[in-house]
């Protein structure tokens, strides 16, 4: 696969501030690609570093092999779909989709044809005249797309561009974005704070945190071969425990040595221990590797979501058994069900169950970016 | 997060767009008031003095007091008080007057609302001198407003000459300036933000004083300025509708330019200048602790 | 949301109040008479006058071309301060320009008017210049005072305006400059209108900052009005107010009509933030509104640029400086003097000559504009007192009476007085006795004596008082008879002491006002120049009866033609000077400002002194052969600084009283 934008080195900070610490990343030809991460982690000064509107403090930013530090905007052959859209609100639907092209000076007749594919493609034929402030928030989104993809870019940017969307919108419109790169060959680099919106949709993740790439895959190494505990929590919900890599594929955490699938570690080396919640079955006390009293328990819907404390750590695992709080049970762990990482800076910081508020997080997530 | 790159673009633009100004603004706004504060402190041979100064605040006069005897008066203290009393009231009056009509304009339809404000602003257009003047016409004792109350068999109104026909002269003049700052503020006003107050068991009244007055305040602060400031140095609507009769602060400055004492003229307009920019500080930072504290 | 009873009453009541002085300007403009308070039949007559006065139209033209100039260069400049104060980050920085902008708006408009005339006029004397004001000038002003409300109308704008959208034109192809100009603009266009119009609004109705810094050759509407003062406000002025108010109605209706639009399509995108999917839409409809205003302000700019160009196209320029309304304008089938010379000028000579005709109000705003240096004429018409003063400051050239020939006309009473004992320096123009006014319906025959009349209790109230020092305290120096030039304080004491005694009788004080107040039997009394009282004769109501008398003693005045240092053409200046002597533009002009005239053209005319009657010419022409001695014994004499000074105090004694 070809590359097509590549970041050597990039640097980047603001006021003295630090917001982008060192990052390589190659961009291929054809994908669908996410940068991924919580507000503050650089994300968008990547993007804005793609697109033009920031330029590195050090470090090159190639296009197709050739350095583009400091080509403006309006010439990379790169658009962007904005966080709350852009369109130009004394245009009508038309004249936005239409901007690039009249900006090139191509004739009348083509313009119209185009625009009219274009219109067609994000399902919006008939909707010409419509004042732009007249759509609801997902037509302006189409529009937003249309208009950055009209003058076929070898590269789109979309920076949060469902943020303002609600949930079924939402989950629509990346299935149509999805549908529309595959349609269009066009490279989309999409920046997201939702780890679920950024696991169905991409081909690569990009998983950033304070200015550093922490991973870089597909979503399923991502999730099952997290690198670090931040990886680890960010992305699904995980019971991290530190842990003592005893031998290949034998691991001691929570006072037990568990059999696991992984290997290549020092004899005795600490180690952080992942487990995901939907991979822990509950079993009889006796039949128990580890046991712990049920601290909470929460109906989900398709499963029940409970909070089990073990030796005073607390884990959150999901079953479709119903247990009762205070009830004692057994926790039964496959191999596979076990991932091993090397120790982190993030070790320690995540994946303790004890003060859950994932929602809380989340939302106040929402609302920084938002104010951003 | 902050930007940097476009910071410098955006530092180049802004550099670039605000040089013409920056440059007119130092040599047209800034030089000339230092002008005026070098001819308030020299005398006709632009030696140093403070000679000026002193005597706009010393300067006395002798005048005849309500009961006939002769009392010795600060000459451009009792101008400077009556200017200030009568640009307060015109501009209370103002206040009084005009929030209630832009309230009413700001609540009415939109299509009305634009018919409205056109039409505040259209005597704008007159010219000020002719506006004045034909303020005469009606207010003298001979005139429409006399005319008119005879016909109701409600006797007669000397205004025309009184302290009361500048106030009017000066409501009628500076009206638009005090409706249009309080007219936009209350159009944009959020609705939702006095249903709230209603939601959390405010009436009518009290909706109006907790939450709409304390909003359109910067509104109100920039009319009440926008007033003040022309009432209280104005010279041609005392000379119309006072009948001439007493000087305001505008008069003084004019009759010393005139009478080619430029140096004392700028002198009044020099402490004219530091009173009124004292004043406005003080004001904006009431206003401010007001908007801070009220909301 | 309807409007309740008592606010529609209410808002009924403030346009009331709003537009009173409106249709009163609109009724008067369509009166028969010179009048402003009594009305006597319809007429057409002041919009055929105010198109045939040439100088007015000039100033109206002047007027539109320094707004437009101001409002369209303080929209340029000040929008773009504003996308740079929008872009500026450093705070100090920003808050050195916030309040540097707003100091134009704090304060008050004569300070701003002062303090730029006092540099303008340093700098003129720093470089030798002859004048230091001109239009230059004023447009320097002009913008000053427009920039801060353009810059403040249009900054919210950009506030408002997301800040992806130049961002987002830029990533889709277009260069910053175009991404500003096609996105930006559009955004901000109804601020930079509103801008343009207050801009406009503020240029067209300035009066207090070009007062201060008008130069030669270029007075605006407000100056001429105001300068008005010691005749009447003719009611041209009411004829060209009301044209104004509906071509103004027509422009803000049209405005109202884009933004009218914009707010449309405001309200449109609320509706759609809050999810109400909103009704019809019209496509494109702001288009035609758009090309509508952009070609106004084209034509606007044209006009200006047709005016400036049409001015410098003058070859030969005459500066002349005159008292408002002391030329005949051409009313009546008159003469139209001014016009008369340019095309008389031409016939005779083959070259073009344009006369840029400027008025004062006062000798004293004269001298003060001129020994400033802010301006220089060619031509000034200053009264008997201020010309002596002139002389002996240097500020007046001898005349080559080789090219005024028809000085021979002006009879020998006028030649040698005091202010110019040797003939070098003046051409009499017109000259006059200070009378007493009454109106014989209020005022007993025998009390109808001498100054007297002005103090008499029993007309408390309906006093009328001249407006000015020297005038005023003049009645009452007669009045006690002692020296009007003296330089003894204790004589100005006593005439003040006098004045204020008076001032508890006095209705007002005044200069033109009187001509309605005496016209509608508002006030019973006043002193006045003579030839006024005819004007207000002329228009006096039906319940009043004005009668006229000369008090013993009384001030004799003569305003002479002078040729100020500083002139620029004097020959031009002289051939001007003859021209007002000859015969028909002495006539015309004598008729017209109704004072006596010097000129033997005129007053042994036949035609004149008919025209006159009787009266008129017993009132105007009493003793011209004693003139000479009443002259230097009562006329006004120039008076040192220090005096004047003093008097100048007394004044504002009175005025605190």
């Amino acid at each position: 696969m070809k590359k097509i934008i590549e970041l050597r080195d990039v640097s980047k900070a603001f006021d003295g501030e630090t917001v982008l610490d060192h990052i390589d990343l190659d961009i291929y030809d054809n994908e669908f690609l996410t940068l991924l991460g919580p507000s503050g982690c650089g994300k968008t000064t990547t993007l804005r570093l793609i697109g033009g509107f920031e330029t590195p403090d050090s470090g090159d930013v190639l296009f197709l092999g050739a350095r583009i530090n400091d080509t403006p905007p309006h010439k990379r052959s790169v658009n962007t779909v904005f966080q709350r859209y852009a369109l130009f609100p004394h245009l009508n639907v038309f004249d936005n989709v239409a901007f690039p092209l009249r900006e090139q000076r191509l004739p009348k007749t083509e313009i119209e044809e185009k625009v009219r594919e274009m219109l067609a493609l994000v399902k919006l034929t008939g909707f010409e005249r419509r004042n732009v402030a007249r759509l609801s928030g997902g037509q302006q989104q189409r529009v937003a797309i249309a208009r950055a993809l009209i003058s076929r870019p070898r590269v789109l940017l979309l920076d949060e561009p469902l943020g303002a969307l609600d949930l079924k919108l939402r989950k629509d419109m990346q299935q149509e974005l999805k549908n529309i790169q595959k349609a269009t060959g066009i490279t989309f680099v999409f920046v997201t704070h939702d780890q679920e919106e950024a696991l169905s949709t991409s081909d690569t993740i990009v998983v950033m945190a304070e200015g550093r790439i922490q991973q870089i895959g597909t979503p399923i190494d991502i999730y099952n071969e997290p690198e670090n505990a931040f990886v680890a929590d960010f992305i699904g919900e995980s019971n991290i425990v530190d842990g003592v890599m005893r031998a290949d594929y034998r691991v001691t955490f929570s006072g037990h040595t568990f059999a696991c699938v992984d290997k290549g570690f020092q004899k005795n080396e600490p180690v952080d221990v992942v487990v995901r919640p939907e991979d822990v079955d509950i079993v009889p006390l006796e039949r128990g590797m580890l046991r712990g009293v049920v601290t909470s328990v929460t109906f989900m819907g398709v499963h029940y979501e409970i909070i089990v404390d073990i030796n005073g750590f607390k884990w959150m695992i999901q079953t479709t058994d119903f247990v009762d709080v205070d009830e004692e049970i057994g926790l039964y762990l496959e191999p596979d069900a076990i991932h091993i990482m090397k120790k982190s800076e993030y070790s320690g910081m995540f994946g303790d169950y004890s003060s859950f508020s994932m929602e809380l997080d989340e939302l106040s997530d929402a609302e920084s970016e938002a104010d951003e | 997060m902050s930007r940097a790159p476009r910071e410098r673009r955006n530092a180049r633009v802004a550099r670039l767009s605000l040089a013409p100004y920056s440059v007119w603004a130092v040599l047209f706004i800034v030089v000339p008031l230092v002008f005026v504060a070098y001819y308030a402190f020299t005398d006709n041979s632009m030696r140093f003095t403070t000679e000026n100064i002193t005597k706009f605040f010393t300067a006395t006069s002798t005048v005849l007091g309500e009961d006939g005897s002769q009392q010795v008066v600060r000459t451009y203290m009792v101008i400077f008080w009556r200017s200030l009393k009568l640009a307060v009231i015109s501009t209370v009056i103002c206040l009084l007057l005009g929030y209630p009509t832009a309230y009413i304009i700001a609540r009415a339809a939109p299509r009305t609302q634009k018919t409205a404000i056109t039409f505040i602003m259209i005597p704008m257009w007159m010219n000020f001198l002719i506006r004045t003047y034909a303020w005469m016409t009606i207010l003298q004792d001979t005139g429409l407003l006399n005319h008119l109350l005879a016909a109701l068999h409600l006797g007669q109104a000397h205004i025309i000459g009184t302290e009361a026909a500048v106030v009017i002269g000066m409501v009628y003049d500076y009206f638009p300036y005090m409706i249009l700052p309080i007219y936009s503020v209350l159009a944009k006003m959020d609705t939702r933000l006095i249903e709230a107050a209603h939601d959390l068991g405010c009436n009518n009244v009290g909706v109006l004083r907790r939450v709409i007055f304390p909003l359109s305040l910067p509104g109100v602060v920039s009319g009440v300025t926008m007033v003040l400031i022309p009432s209280i140095s104005t010279f041609y609507i005392s000379q119309k509708l006072g009948n001439g009769k007493f000087f305001l602060i505008g008069d003084a400055i004019e009759g010393q330019y005139v009478a080619n004492n430029l140096h004392f003229a700028a002198a009044i307009a020099f402490i004219l200048m530091v009173i009124l920019l004292i004043a406005m500080a003080l004001m904006k930072r009431f206003t401010d602790s007001c908007v801070r504290g009220g909301v | 949301m309807k409007m309740k009873p008592a606010a529609k009453v209410y808002t009924a009541l403030i346009f009331l109040f709003l537009f009173a002085p409106i249709a009163i300007l609109l009724v008067f403009s369509f009166n028969g008479a010179k009048s402003l308070s009594v009305f006597s039949t319809v007429s057409l007559k002041w919009y055929r006058e105010l198109f045939r006065d040439a100088e007015t139209l000039n100033a109206l033209k002047n007027t539109l071309i320094l707004a437009v100039c101001a409002s369209v260069l303080s929209t340029g400049m000040g929008t773009a301060a504003a996308v740079g104060i929008n872009k500026l980050r450093k705070r100090y920085l920003r808050a050195a320009l916030d309040t540097v902008t707003n100091i134009p708006m704090m304060n008050p408009d004569i300070i701003t008017g002062i303090s730029l005339m006092l540099m303008f006029v340093f700098v003129g004397q720093l470089f030798g210049m002859a004048t230091s004001l001109s239009f230059w000038t004023m447009l320097i002003a002009h913008i000053t005072f427009c920039l801060p409300y353009v810059i403040l109308q249009v900054l919210p704008k950009l506030k408002q305006m997301d800040p992806s959208l130049p961002e987002a034109a830029m990533d889709l192809g277009c260069t910053p400059l175009r991404a500003f100009f096609r996105v930006e603009v559009p955004e901000i266009l109804p601020g930079v209108i509103t801008g343009l119009l207050m801009a406009f609004t503020l240029s067209l109705d300035d009066f207090v900052i070009s007062y201060f810094t008008q130069g030669n050759g270029f007075q605006t509407l407000p100056i001429r009005i105001y300068n008005m003062t010691k005749k009447t406000v003719t009611p041209k002025m009411y004829a060209l107010a009301t044209l104004i108010f509906f071509a103004i109605l027509a422009l803000l209706l049209l405005t109202n009509l884009v933004d009218e639009d914009d707010s449309r399509r405001i309200r449109a995108a609320r509706d759609a933030r809050r999810g109400r999917r909103s009704h019809a839409h019209r496509p494109g409809s702001r288009r035609p509104l758009r090309i509508a205003v952009s070609l106004l302000v084209v034509a606007a700019l044209a006009i200006g640029a047709i005016g400036f160009y049409g001015q410098r196209a003058q070859p030969l320029v005459l500066n002349v400086y005159n008292w408002g309304e002391y030329v005949s304008d051409g009313s009546d089938d008159s003469l139209d003097t001014i016009q008369a010379f340019e095309a008389w000028y031409k016939e005779t000579y083959g070259v073009p000559v344009k006369v840029n005709y400027d008025t004062y109000a006062s000798n004293e705003d004269m001298y003060a504009k001129l020994k400033s240096g802010a301006v220089s004429y060619d031509v000034v018409v200053p009264s008997d007192y201020m010309i002596a003063r002139m002389a002996s400051e240097d500020m007046l050239l001898p005349l080559n009476f080789d090219n005024i020939p028809n000085y021979r006309y002006i009879a020998d009473s006028f030649k040698g007085l005091y202010y110019d004992a040797e003939n070098r320096y003046t051409v009499p123009y017109t000259y006059g006795i200070v009378g007493v006014i009454y109106d014989a319906n209020q005022v007993d025959e025998a009390d109808a004596d001498g100054w007297e009349l002005l103090w008499n209790e029993a007309y408390a109230g309906r006093i009328l008082q001249f407006n000015n020092s020297r005038d005023a305290m003049g009645t009452a120096l007669y009045r006690a008879r002692l020296d009007v030039n003296s330089t003894d304080r204790a004589v100005w004491d006593e005439a003040l002491a006098a004045l204020v005694a008076q001032h508890g009788l006095v209705k007002s004080y005044v200069m033109d006002e009187i001509f309605n107040m005496m016209e509608s039997g508002e006030a019973a009394v006043a002193a006045y120049y003579a030839g006024d009282y005819f004007t207000m004769l002329d228009a006096e109501a039906d319940s009043v009866d004005l009668r006229f008398y000369y008090p013993e003693p009384t001030n004799y005045f003569v305003d002479a033609m002078c040729i100020p240092a500083g002139c620029q053409n004097q020959e031009l200046a002289e051939i001007f000077i003859n021209y007002m002597l000859s015969e028909e533009p002495a006539i015309a002009n004598a008729e017209y400002v109704y004072y006596a005239s010097p000129n033997r053209l005129v007053y042994e005319n036949e035609d004149y002194v008919n025209d006159m009657g009787e009266e008129a010419m017993k009132i105007l022409y009493p003793n011209i052969e004693q003139f000479a001695e009443l002259y230097n014994q009562y006329a006004y004499r120039n008076l040192d600084q220090e005096t004047l000074d003093y008097v100048n105090s007394l004044w504002e004694t009175l005025k605190i009283n």
